[in-house]
């Protein structure tokens, strides 16, 4: 049996060819971003003493007039249009609560839901009391926000076949800060596994289904045993998921890709490691670099 | 803040592990995770460590006027506060159910048991008696709270001594600590609780739950005995249908454990005393050790080695032995470098800090070449006992390449520790100035 003993190193300092263009401003909650009282204050600023102070700790964001500072590490704040992956936590009466990841639990209303077959009806008292056939505690799903509550609690609703019920993949859960925003969030890797990246920052990685099951909804859990190989690139891209995290790099389709493929010469287990990581990550630093300019 | 939902599949993960009979942190079925009690420097101060759940215990007293309808009795008050810094779960508004739970079930072992005897307590009957004041704290939740509550109070009250009084007649007395001095509390015995936690309606049972067991656990049972096996208090929650043959297991179980707990209270109560009589240092400064969060330390863990040259001698009569063309790990002596074959240039790359970056990734390197030999797959014994090629700088010499094609590779995986990739020109140049002793 082999052991691997290894010792702590002191981490590298980027080079300054591969740092981003533009130098971030960041900020500490508490630091003043200006004193120029012409700006709007966004999010994450506060006035105090006749100037504009961060409240979080994040890069500060212009636009125009609007300063705002977008946090590194913070709870999901939810928008209309939004896709999330969320945890069911209670069955209600009339809904079920669901863990987002933000400051209040997201409520999925049952009006909201699709019924199994596609029906359009009202829903009645025989619905609510098969709320729990539907979804119990504990399950996953992957939804859109409908609508946003004045307190800042997320609605959502599953009404179209792509949303509903996930069944076996693996859940990887980071900052939601860190999920580029894009067109799509449902991603069929050609390295042969699907992505949902949720814009939580609750990130589903599925073997990708052979044919797409029309009738079924979203609601029948696909419990057939994954093959290995399937299971091997699922793990693989969750370890890459990890350290793109570790090196605080906005998660897309692309750069998970990248980073799959730099990752390749690598065992799965030995992506974990620190030093491998941020290789692998510098490689997709540059490769990202290469297709944008 | 709101407690994080247990997911699906741990949860389907620890009751299957539970069904084993396995526990995640390797203990058997009735196991105590490690205790460890220590006093602080005044009396009636301690702090329990149950596995990493903590309580901190204290004992204050005071002289009030007694009940009325008890007016030769002391009075004693239990107080059992869930600390925020506990878990994230506990807030200041949300923790009621559980901390009235836990608080009546204290009052109850403590209390009705009558361990502590509160007419001894008595100063002037129907005028002054003492107030015995039991504070605990739950710093850290890592399960079981109960339990470490019960062994913090008993350990606390145990230890406390509170200031001697005389009464003359109508004139009462209260002497200084500095005067006379404290008196113990007179304890008759000592209540422990023990916890049973109850799974898949009562089939499975374990000693001592830790957090993620108590999460899915289906019912608790809680049986507070001193070390004469005498049942204090008994207490089933959660709604499971226990047998009758079950409580009475469990209760055997329980006099066993006390009978385990009583004895560790007692020699560390001794040793107190010890230190204390003694002149040495004593208080939680010495008997917490410093905990630096920026130094590497796990906890001893217990390992089975019987039957390891068993497994030694398995193990290697099964391996391969050691193939013979091992990779011979090539060194340089200083003034001599090497060209590769085959890889493109890219001087126009150079910079001047990345070669003096290479002085702290020494070790790095090391671990690369020494993890690239465990890959091999022939390879029994990692790192070979063949004598090095050393090129020498001579110009007489030829240099001779045993293994051409292992070379670039070699100088690829030397360079993969570096950030950018690196030609094997760069490489080997940064080589030459990294192991002039080789």
């Amino acid at each position: 049996m082999a052991m691997e003993i290894r010792l702590p190193v002191a981490r590298q300092r980027l080079p300054e060819s591969l740092d981003r263009d533009t130098q971030k401003h960041l900020v500490v909650p508490g630091d003043t971003i200006t004193t120029d009282t012409g700006f709007m204050r966004g999010h994450g600023t506060y006035m105090g003493d006749e100037k504009l102070i961060a409240s979080v700790a994040g890069s500060v964001e212009r636009v125009n007039k609007l300063i705002c500072v977008k946090a590194l590490k913070t709870r999901y704040n939810g928008e209309v249009g939004d896709i999330v992956v969320g945890r069911i936590t209670e069955v209600q009466q009339k809904r079920w609560k669901v863990e987002t990841n933000s400051r209040l639990d997201s409520v999925l209303l049952l009006s909201s839901m699709n019924l199994p077959g596609g029906e359009l009806r009202r829903r009645s008292a025989e619905d609510e009391l098969a709320m729990r056939d539907f979804l119990r505690e504990g399950d996953l799903i992957s939804a859109e926000v409908q609508a946003v509550f004045s307190d800042g609690a997320v609605s959502l609703h599953t009404r179209s076949l792509k949303y509903g019920k996930l069944g076996q993949g693996v859940l990887v859960q980071v900052s939601p800060s860190l999920v580029k925003r894009q067109k799509t969030h449902f991603h069929d890797l050609p390295c042969g596994a699907s992505v949902i990246l949720g814009n939580n920052g609750f990130i589903w990685i599925y073997p990708t289904p052979e044919q797409r099951e029309e009738e079924a909804g979203g609601f029948i859990a696909n419990l057939e045993p994954v093959p290995l190989s399937d299971r091997e690139v699922i793990s693989r891209l969750r370890n890459c998921i990890v350290s793109l995290v570790a090196q605080k790099m906005m998660l897309f389709d692309t750069s998970l890709l990248y980073c799959y493929e730099a990752s390749l010469s690598h065992q799965i287990k030995d992506i974990l490691k620190p030093e491998i990581m941020e290789e692998i990550v510098m490689e997709t630093r540059q490769r990202l670099l290469e297709q944008e300019g | 803040m709101k407690e994080t939902p247990l997911s699906n599949c741990e949860r389907r993960f620890l009751l299957r592990a539970i069904e084993e009979k396995k526990r995640l942190d390797g203990r058997q079925t009735y196991d105590y995770r490690n205790i460890k009690i220590s006093f602080g420097t005044d009396y009636g101060c301690c702090i329990v460590e149950l596995g990493k759940t903590r309580v901190l215990g204290q004992v204050s007293c005071e002289l009030v006027s007694p009940k009325l309808n008890r007016a030769t009795e002391g009075i004693l008050f239990f107080n059992l506060e869930l600390s925020q810094m506990a878990a994230p779960a506990f807030e200041p508004g949300r923790q009621s159910d559980l901390l009235v739970k836990l608080n009546r079930l204290l009052e109850r072992c403590l209390r009705n048991s009558k361990c502590i005897d509160t007419e001894s307590l008595c100063v002037v009957a129907g005028e002054k008696v003492w107030q015995i004041r039991v504070d605990l704290h739950l710093l850290n939740h890592d399960g079981n709270i109960i339990d470490a509550a019960s062994i913090a109070a008993i350990v606390a009250l145990c230890h406390f001594r509170r200031p001697d009084v005389s009464v003359q007649g109508d004139e009462i007395t209260l002497y200084a600590l500095e005067e006379r001095d404290p008196v113990p509390l007179s304890i008759h015995h000592m209540p422990i609780c023990i916890s049973f936690a109850f799974f898949q309606q009562g089939t499975y049972l374990l000693v001592d739950p830790n957090e993620r067991e108590e999460r899915v656990m289906d019912g608790l049972l809680v049986i507070a005995m001193n070390k004469h096996r005498e049942i204090c208090t008994i207490q089933s929650s959660g709604g499971i249908m226990l047998l009758q043959d079950q409580v009475l297991r469990c209760s055997k179980i329980a006099g066993v454990k006390v009978a385990e707990i009583t004895e560790l209270i007692l020699k560390a109560l001794e040793n107190d005393k010890r230190v204390r009589k003694e002149g040495g240092k004593f208080g939680f400064a010495e008997s917490i050790a410093n905990q630096r969060i920026t130094a590497f330390k796990m906890e001893k863990a217990p390992v089975d080695t019987s039957d390891v040259e068993e497994k030694a001698e398995e193990i290697i009569a099964e391996a391969d032995p050691p193939s013979e063309a091992v990779s011979k790990p090539v060194l340089w002596t200083p003034g001599t470098a090497q060209i590769g074959e085959g890889i493109e240039s890219s001087w126009g790359d150079l910079e001047e800090e990345e070669e003096e970056e290479e002085g702290g990734s020494d070790e790095v390197t090391i671990l690369d070449s020494v993890k690239m030999e465990t890959e091999d797959p022939s390879a029994g014994n990692h790192i070979s006992d063949d004598a090095p090629i050393v090129l020498s700088d001579s110009e007489e010499d030829e240099i001779i390449i045993l293994e051409p094609g292992e070379n670039p590779k070699k100088t690829r995986t030397q360079a993969n520790s570096k950030p950018e990739k690196v030609s094997s020109k760069k490489a080997v140049r940064k080589k030459k100035k990294k192991k002039p002793a080789n």
